[in-house]
């Protein structure tokens, strides 16, 4: 167990935005099966290393590794390959596009040329309906749906892909009590099949629910990684604000 | 691929119909106030003229309207992807005028038509080329490439219109007809259909709209949208070929002078037809029906022995009154920021 190699590994990922350097050497790994939280203030980095992790965005330097190989992620279907699948903060969907448009979109079942609607509505309501996801009627329009809905379906999306790590990058941040605990409940579910979690947050107490270890990030470093064991509320918010003074800074 | 959602699906699954209130939902407002238009104007017309409604003259109008139909088709994905083509004239011209030279030159109809399509795909190339790969916005490109591609024309012909030999192949299609209906009117239905089919049924019609819609949400979903945003400038360049062709046969020439101002006549079309400026939008049966409106009247302006020189006028305030309706509140500065927006 010791010698197999973790599920991603992220070593010193560097980027910068014309002037502005939004990381600057950033360290992560999350194992198959674990449920790693990362966290971090506003504007610390987080969604652009997942977008770097989800082939949206390309890194300055550094290294991503695979199951222990090193990988180049040029483009979001090269991180689709490499089964990473995500949830952006801003949940990449198409307004004008239906529900089943935006679940399937760039993998759309084809008969011939032809995109096959039929089986494409049909096992659109099968995954909406597996995930208890509400909505209407799979030919709306995702632009017409409420927030928590069109969060709901870029989950939904996210995980019809099946994929070995998912990324979900503040999830939770439009749903309703009910909805909330059924993302968490899902967590739990696709890591105890092996799927390695990756949870961005800032309702901390989700974190104590459903993560095995934790990653703090701060103005683009990671500074911190613990095990959930060793971790409480306070001592959590003080890693992110990096305000307590009996704490060791790490550079 | 660890994760696995279970397959037995719970009872009440299955895709839900369309409802008379999705239908109405998902129907295109100004294209339905458009037929109303179509209406009215026939009315109008038919009572004004008496010409105007006899079948003669309804066939007349769908020859005089088939190559705004087939370019109005392109420009369709054209202004639903976000991106707008205004050289499609300039290659009418040099499609009309090059095939015409190349008739001259003795080469056979069945090299020219292949030839002149590939024209206009090559122009659409280019537009594609800067506009997508070097994300200069498709509004300058065109509008440079506009001005280019009718000055080669120009250059090559000296401003003279080049005779079409009236016994060739590519000139007796312009005479051409089947069930009182020309050849041309045949043509730009077929592309019409097509244009539906490849909008509403394939990948690329999905990933078209998705990308006026949000064009970092296809990216991110894996879609090399790029290619796609060039495909739709390669689309527009072609169907400014085609219809550079039926041009050239219906006036038995060729001529750089040619469809001064048709980029205008199309796009007010395909906005009139309802497809949103703003991308994300479109509807074919719509710039049919936006074709059907401005041809008809110009059409019926001429009728009633109005000057020809008025039909730019009317066609002008035309599109200017689609774009107010098209917009819907939604204001102008956001659409020319869009329309000169650089690509993400
Ligand atoms: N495309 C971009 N161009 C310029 N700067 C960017 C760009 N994307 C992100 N940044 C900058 O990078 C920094 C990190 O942003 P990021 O979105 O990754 O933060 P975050 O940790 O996800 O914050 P939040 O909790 O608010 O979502 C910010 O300072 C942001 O301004
Ligand atoms: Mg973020």
């Amino acid at each position: 167990m010791a010698e197999k190699p973790p599920l991603v590994e992220l070593r010193g990922i560097r980027k910068s935005f014309g002037a502005v350097t939004s990381l600057s050497g950033v360290d992560l790994t999350v194992g198959a099966g674990e449920v790693l939280g990362l966290v971090g203030d506003n504007g610390a980095g987080k969604s652009t290393l997942m977008k770097i992790l989800a082939g949206a965005l390309q890194h300055d330097s550094g290294d991503i590794a695979v199951n222990g190989r090193t990988v180049r992620l040029s483009s979001p279907a090269d991180a689709r390959r490499e089964g990473i699948g995500i949830v952006y903060q801003d949940l990449a969907l198409c307004d004008t596009i239906d529900v089943a448009g935006n679940l399937f979109l760039g993998r759309e079942p084809r008969k011939g040329p032809f995109i096959d609607r039929a089986a494409m509505h049909a096992e659109s309501a099968r995954i909406l309906a597996d995930l208890h996801v509400r909505v209407s009627s799979t030919r709306q329009e995702i632009g017409q749906l409420s927030g928590g809905q069109r969060q709901t379906v870029a989950i939904a999306r996210a995980v019809s892909l099946e994929p070995d790590l998912l990324i979900l990058d503040e999830p939770t941040a439009a749903l309703a009590v009910a909805e909330v605990e059924s993302v968490l409940r899902l967590i739990g579910d696709v890591a105890s099949r092996g799927v390695g979690v990756i949870l961005i947050t800032h309702r901390l107490q989700d974190l104590f629910r459903v993560c095995d270890r934790i990653t703090v990030m701060y103005e683009g470093r990671s500074v911190d990684d613990a095990p959930i064991g060793d971790l409480d509320i306070e001592k959590l918010v003080a890693m992110i604000t990096r305000s307590d003074p009996q704490k060791e800074e790490r550079p | 691929m660890t994760a696995r959602t279970d397959t037995a699906a719970p009872a009440g699954s299955a895709p839900p119909r369309l409802s008379p209130a999705v239908l109405w939902q998902r129907a295109n407002k100004s294209t339905l106030l458009m037929i109303g238009v179509i209406v009215v104007l026939f009315g109008a017309f038919g009572i004004a003229s008496p010409t105007f409604l006899t079948f003669g003259n309804l066939s007349n109008l769908a020859t005089q309207i088939a190559p705004a139909v087939v370019v109005g088709v392109a420009m369709t994905f054209v202004i639903t992807s976000g991106q707008i083509d205004l050289s499609v004239g300039s290659t009418v011209a040099f499609v009309a005028a090059t095939s015409a030279e190349l008739l001259a030159a003795g080469l056979d109809s069945a090299l020219v038509i292949p030839i002149g399509i590939a024209a206009g795909a090559f122009w659409g190339l280019v537009n594609g080329w800067f506009a997508a790969y070097h994300r200069i916005p498709p509004f300058v490109v065109t509008l440079a490439t506009m001005s280019v591609i009718r000055g080669i024309a120009l250059l090559r012909t000296e401003g003279f219109s080049v005779p079409i030999d009236n016994r060739l192949f590519l000139a007796r299609i312009g005479d051409a007809s089947f069930l009182g209906f020309s050849a041309s009117a045949w043509i730009a239905l077929v592309v019409a259909v097509a244009g539906a089919v490849l909008l509403y049924t394939t990948r690329f019609g999905q990933y078209i709209t998705g990308i006026g819609s949000q064009e970092e949400s296809v990216r991110r979903a894996g879609v090399n949208t790029r290619r796609v945003k060039m495909l739709a400038l390669v689309l527009s360049g072609s169907a400014a070929g085609v219809a550079g062709l039926l041009i050239a046969a219906r006036l038995g020439s060729g001529s750089a002078n040619s469809a001064q101002g048709f980029e205008l006549v199309v796009i007010a079309a395909v906005v009139l037809g309802g497809t949103d400026l703003f991308g994300g939008r479109g509807t074919i049966v719509g710039t049919l029906i936006g074709a059907v409106i401005t041809g008809a009247i110009a059409n019926g302006l001429t009728l009633l022995g109005m000057s020809p020189f008025l039909t730019p006028i009317v066609t002008g305030c035309v599109l200017i009154l689609a774009i107010w309706i098209n917009l819907r509140g939604r204001d102008m500065a956001e659409l020319g920021a869009r329309l000169l927006r650089r690509g993400s």
